[in-house]
């Protein structure tokens, strides 16, 4: 009996080893596996942001230059100074500088940095709600904590991901981003009007799926995690829960 | 001169000690060497007491007892990697466990009885400390990955744990087997089981040290 004891004792010895090793080896195939989605993500976000620059020079700035370009040009073919038109042309300048100094804003971490998380996030709304195509509140309950300037960064990067399906995809009109201070962790929560979708057919496939896949991605950098819910026709709404340690 | 064919598996094991000593430093397992010298100078004074004219052979084996008992528990007191504390506690232990065998040998049983006392108790407390080692082993390894199999110091005190149960079963039903004369091929039970016992553990034993060998060319 002692014996068989002893022999059951190194039996199982072996098998926990086994066991442990299995659960190692797994867990390392798994960090690999989100380490490659990471740098996955980490690339599209990178392509989405030149894409979003793109975008934001040739359809604001580049056709506001034009268009001072040509008021100019008809300044200069005629003889006498047009006031009207100067003036307009100024001012089509002065709004292109306008709306490259908002677009170096909203892409500048440093500016993220001093703002603080809620605040940037505010001016951020304001930014898309004078662009006219998006009316963006921004709310905030609890006493507000000191976040890390990553988890800074990477939760303002969330909530414009949010925002730009939201005009790109959603066809919302309203948007409510919804800052809630617990006492050990921050819930931000991004609700519209919008079109809605299917999440498991979206995060399938499509561009917006991989969109949707960074959301997770980023919230589960900072240690938290990433809940999105929507229904066709019933908007969208994205959760993210981040520790603030 | 009698040499017993388990004593062959003796020579061999500390052949291969010898062989793979620097595998054995890094695992700090040198202290293996001078227990296969005691335990083969024992196990070739044992078999030919007669030689000197004893009147038998107790006093060697008792003797060895005596002298390997502190070579054990230091070999334990490393492979258990013991904090400073525990340390302290484990030589307390340690010293009363030789204590008892010495006062065994020099005045219980005296040298010249066989010193079962001290035989249980030191195969007592080599289980508790073998299993205790292997836990440690299983549980405490940094390396998740590791294949306990393939550790050395697993191999060896699972050989030490297995002869150690072999041995206290053994002693613990040696009245039980005498009265009802128990034997296995017209030997008594004793002298039938333990040189397969001793077989098995110095294999493993070599099994071990070749494996530090492996270790290190690796």
């Amino acid at each position: 009996m002692l014996l068989f004891f002893g022999v059951l004792f190194l039996v199982m010895i072996v098998y926990y080893n086994y066991r442990r090793r299995k659960t190692a080896q797994e867990k390392k195939a798994m960090k690999a596996l989100f380490d490659q989605q990471l740098m996955q993500a980490r690339l599209e976000v990178q392509e989405q942001a030149f894409t979003y620059i793109s975008e934001e020079i040739h359809d604001n700035v580049g056709q506001l230059l034009s268009l001072a370009k040509m008021q100019l040009s008809a300044l200069g073919d005629s003889t006498l100074v047009d006031h009207d038109t100067l003036e307009a042309a100024h001012e089509n300048v002065a709004r292109a500088i306008r709306d490259l100094r908002n677009l170096s804003r909203s892409l500048h971490t440093g500016h993220i940095r001093a703002l603080g998380i809620r605040q940037a996030t505010e001016e951020e709304g304001q930014r898309i709600t004078r662009a006219g195509q998006l009316l963006v509140s921004v709310t905030s309950e609890g006493s507000e904590r000191d976040i890390t300037e990553d988890k800074q960064l990477i939760l303002f990067r969330i909530i414009q991901e949010c925002l730009q399906n939201c005009v790109k995809h959603a066809g919302a009109t309203n948007v409510n981003i919804g800052f809630t201070w617990y006492p050990d962790q921050l819930r931000v929560r991004v609700r519209d009007d919008g079109k809605g979708f299917d999440p498991e057919v979206t995060l399938r496939g499509s561009a917006k799926g991989l969109g949707l896949q960074n959301i997770r991605n980023r919230a589960r950098l900072t240690g938290g995690s990433g809940i999105i819910s929507s229904k066709p026709g019933e908007g969208t709404t994205v959760t993210v829960m981040m520790p603030y340690e | 001169m009698r040499i017993h064919w388990y004593t062959y598996f003796q020579v061999f094991s500390l052949l291969c000690a010898i062989f793979c000593r620097r595998g054995l430093r890094l695992y700090s397992l040198g202290i293996m060497i001078p227990i296969l010298v005691l335990d083969l100078g024992t196990e070739l004074i044992g078999t030919n007491w007669r030689v000197f004219h004893w009147k038998n052979n107790y006093v060697i084996y008792n003797l060895y007892l005596v002298l390997s008992t502190p070579l054990f528990l230091y070999l334990y007191s490393i492979l258990l990697a013991l904090t400073r504390q525990q340390k302290r506690y484990y030589f307390a232990a340690a010293i009363l466990l030789e204590v008892l065998v010495l006062y065994n040998f020099f005045s219980y049983q005296g040298p010249s009885e066989f010193n079962t006392y001290s035989n249980l108790l030191i195969q007592g407390a080599n289980i508790m400390l073998s299993c205790l080692a292997i836990a440690r082993l299983a549980i405490g390894g940094r390396d998740e990955e590791a294949i306990i199999l393939q550790d050395p110091r697993f191999c060896l005190n699972a050989m030490i744990l297995l002869f150690s149960l072999v041995t206290l079963i053994l002693l613990g039903l040696q009245k039980y087997i005498v009265v009802h004369d128990i034997e296995i091929r017209h030997k008594v039970l004793y002298f039938a089981i333990m040189p397969i016992a001793n077989a098995v553990l110095y294999t493993g034993y070599s099994c071990a040290f070749l494996l530090c060998r492996m270790q290190t060319s690796k």
